[in-house]
């Protein structure tokens, strides 16, 4: 699994890019794709494209970078997302939290 | 810690000449020299010496190379003891029979030094490597016995204080792996006063101790708070603010909790995070999918969690199913998982409610091809209100004498009654006198009916007949919701009296309300005949009290009990 | 090719790793080398075909080891021939070859150790 971040040129959006699992496993990687970055971007974009498999310690990771980006104020959107993760997303109502497009 | 390159090194040759000279090569490279000139001889210098690695002539006297190789590389056991055969053997034969005694390299005749130098080199490096793995292996075996044993540890303690509860009542079935609390899987179950019940189903995120630590907190309060009478609303909130302020961000418990009225048949449903559970009918064969409707607990601000539940309509012999998701996401060996669809076929098949619960059980155990241990099931039915056993009450019996003669009112108010639940406060009030302990489930469930009459005929001015029908049942507490929500004016009272009597006490409660009243014959008539869904509500405050008395405009109503002093 | 029956670069190589102990290799090699003689004569006198190729493989290792080629080219070729018991009959001739070649190893590894002797 590959997390890639990429802010967007005037620095407001950040967006992170998850390929394979996201689970237990990935959790230094993803901190480390919004900690260790140069912005302190408005907005926040998490791409699922390409993401395989999400499970409840991802769910966990989503509310720390929540946490990070301002709690209530955080902007953060979940884009891209499968039937399997909109499912999961479904059943935790992590829309009440999230965009999720 | 340095590495120390001087080895000792076993000469085994029985060739003089060639003994010495391989004595001086090897001496000259800096390590320690030890001879034998026979295979017998090798064995015993190596059980004395202990050398690092072995320099074997394959052809000696008395014992050959190959026996001693196969004696010494037994006694070394679980460490590498290099042996290079000296030969000049060159039968591929000859070569295996070195291999099958153990031998690690060769080196021929004549000798030459700097092929010597670097097979020993080659050699010392996977006699380092394996004694490494094997210290590896061993810290890591006594790490993993000390981590095995916190846990026992750690389960020990939650035994106690998530005890099981009321899992064992004749009602419910439950299917639970004895470790779960370290997959994070809980299964709650507990009485209350009334007789009633509290069930809850939960999964936090992660695993092992971090997993079970949150689920100790959350047993106590469960189990606490159903003990005294509290509400599922406000176990909710309390559990979630609890959750919220220990737990760090991103863990949280994803929950199903289940208010389950016998004398109401009814159930309350909160589910916040966990896949469906479902409602199953029994006379219509209808199974009503129960949705998580709320985030997990733990994740929301007390300001901002809801605890707005689903309430059911229950007739005898229905069943509700809770799953964790580790019933769905039970693999295969092909790893594909059971998902929901082969669960609604068992459901779809099953042609017998008793055996439904057993019918899952199986098809997990047929999917995965072997016994699971880390789903959690829970099967709760409903019963006739009479056939369960009362549980005894929670009070704190601090050793002081019963207060026998006193009288106290209260007057709950509109701000006050659309947020407080004064009924656990009640109880325990009346709990301090001892003769009231052996009645306090009656008490309760009188209290708590009187309270409820009060609150939604009287001041919210509902109308119990539109509980008639499961939409109705919906619609009924939906407007309780709404009206609760608006009220700005009106009251509930309570005046308690406590009179000693001759070889006891007598306990009179009046309950006041500020509604229109009604008209107490015609209810008492209509509840009498009707089975409907709208409780039994008056007859029961008849049956559990010692008397029951209604002042004619319905607005009040008083109740008595009283004891006799045990001796 | 001139016959070789000492070899000198094997021989200056075995002087750098012995120093000191150099002659004490020489005089051991020799005595040794005796003992393997007696050995073989015994075994050829027993018709012990297996006892005979043991003695001059291993007799074979040391003059190889000492830069004796022809020497151990010979203990090789009786080896061989002890493997077939019906060869066995060549033994007798390989052997007095042995010796006689042994007789001129010795000669030179005594000529050998005067010159270290003298260094």
């Amino acid at each position: 699994m590959a997390i890639t971040s990429l802010p967007s040129d005037d620095g407001q959006e950040l967006t992170i890019r998850i390929q394979g699992r996201f689970d237990f496993g990935t959790h230094q990687a993803f901190r480390d794709s919004y900690e260790r970055v140069n912005v302190t971007p408005k907005r926040y974009v998490v791409d699922l494209d390409h993401t395989t498999y999400l499970d409840s310690s991802a769910l966990g990771m989503l509310l720390l970078l929540r946490d990070h980006a301002g709690g209530d104020n955080a902007q953060i959107s979940l884009v891209n997302c499968n039937a399997d993760v909109r499912k999961i997303l479904a059943i935790s109502n992590f829309e009440q939290l999230f965009k999720i497009i | 810690m340095p590495l120390d390159p001087r080895l000792s090194v076993l000469i085994a040759e029985d060739n003089a000449a060639d003994r010495m000279l391989l004595s001086s090569i090897i001496s000259r490279q800096g390590h320690r020299v030890i001879t034998a000139a026979n295979g017998l001889e090798a064995v015993a210098m190596f059980e004395q010496e202990r050398p690092d690695l072995v320099l074997m002539d394959a052809l000696m006297p008395v014992m050959d190379g190959f026996e001693a190789a196969r004696r010494i590389k037994l006694k070394a056991g679980e460490a590498l003891v290099p042996i290079i055969f000296l030969t000049s053997l060159t039968e591929g034969e000859a070569l295996v029979r070195c291999l099958d005694a153990g031998g690690d390299d060769f080196l021929a005749k004549p000798y030459n030094r700097v092929i010597l130098e670097a097979k020993i080199k080659a050699m010392d490096r996977l006699r380092r490597l394996q004694a490494t793995v094997l210290e590896q292996r061993d810290l890591i075996a006594r790490h993993n016995e000390h981590l095995l044993t916190e846990q026992r540890v750690a389960k020990a303690v939650f035994d106690k204080v998530a005890h099981s509860g009321c899992l064992n009542a004749p009602n419910i079935r439950y299917l639970q792996s004895p470790f779960a609390v370290f997959n994070g899987d809980l299964l709650l179950a507990a009485f209350k006063p009334s007789g009633g019940m509290h069930v809850l189903l939960g999964d936090f995120t992660g695993h092992g101790l971090p997993a079970a630590i949150g689920a100790m907190p959350l047993a106590e309060v469960f189990y606490g708070m159903t003990a005294k009478g509290y509400s599922l609303t406000e176990i909710l909130r309390e559990v979630n603010a609890k959750l919220k302020r220990i737990l760090p961000v991103g863990v949280f418990c994803c929950a199903t909790l289940l208010n389950i009225s016998f004398q109401r048949r009814v159930c309350e449903v909160w589910n916040g995070g966990l896949p469906d559970g479902y409602l199953h009918r029994i006379a219509t064969g209808e199974r009503l999918p129960l949705v998580s409707r709320h985030l997990p607990l733990g994740v929301l601000d007390p300001a901002d969690f809801k605890d707005a539940c689903e309430i059911y309509p229950m007739a005898l012999g229905d069943r509700v199913f809770l799953l964790s998701d580790g019933v769905l996401e039970t693999a295969n060996p092909a790893e594909q998982m059971f998902g929901e669809s082969r669960l609604l076929n068992v459901f779809a098949a099953n042609r017998q409610p008793d055996l439904l619960f057993d019918e899952i059980q199986q098809a997990l155990t047929a999917f995965r091809g072997e016994a699971h241990d880390d789903v959690s099931m829970v099967e709760v039915c409903m019963v006739e209100a009479d056939s369960l056993p009362r549980p005894a009450l929670a009070f704190v019996d601090n050793g002081h004498s019963s207060p026998l003669d006193w009288a106290a009112s209260f007057e709950f108010r509109a701000q006050t009654l659309k947020r407080f639940n004064p009924l656990p406060f009640l109880l325990q009030l009346l709990l301090e006198v001892h003769g009231l302990r052996f009645q306090g489930g009656a008490l309760y469930s009188v209290l708590a009916e009187l309270y409820s009459n009060a609150l939604e005929h009287g001041v919210l001015g509902l109308d119990s007949r539109l509980k008639c029908d499961a939409a109705g049942f919906a619609e009924y507490y939906r407007q309780r919701s709404l009206r609760l929500a608006e009220l700005d004016h009106g009251y509930v009272r309570f005046h308690l009296q406590l009179l000693p009597e001759a070889n006891g006490g007598r306990l009179v409660v009046k309950v006041e309300d500020s509604g229109p009243g009604f008209d107490v014959s015609t209810i008492l008539e209509r509840q009498r005949t009707a089975q409907s869904l709208s409780g039994r509500g008056l007859s029961l405050i008849r049956r559990l009290s010692d008397r029951s008395t209604w002042a004619d405009d319905g607005r009040g109503v008083s109740v008595e009990f009283s004891w006799i002093d045990q001796a | 090719m001139a016959d070789i029956h000492l070899d000198s670069a094997v021989l200056a190589g075995l002087q750098d790793i012995m120093e000191a102990e150099y002659p004490l290799l020489l005089d051991t090699f020799v005595a040794d080398s005796e003992e393997r003689l007696r050995l073989l004569h015994q075994a050829l006198a027993n018709n012990d075909a297996h006892e005979l190729r043991l003695a001059a493989h291993s007799f074979k290792g040391s003059c190889s080891n000492m830069g004796a080629p022809l020497l151990a080219n010979l203990c090789k070729q009786l080896e061989d021939d002890s493997r077939s018991a019906t060869v066995l009959a060549d033994a007798p001739a390989v052997l007095e070859q042995i010796e006689r070649e042994f007789a001129i190893v010795r000669i030179l590894l005594k000529s050998e150790r005067q010159r270290f002797s003298s260094l």
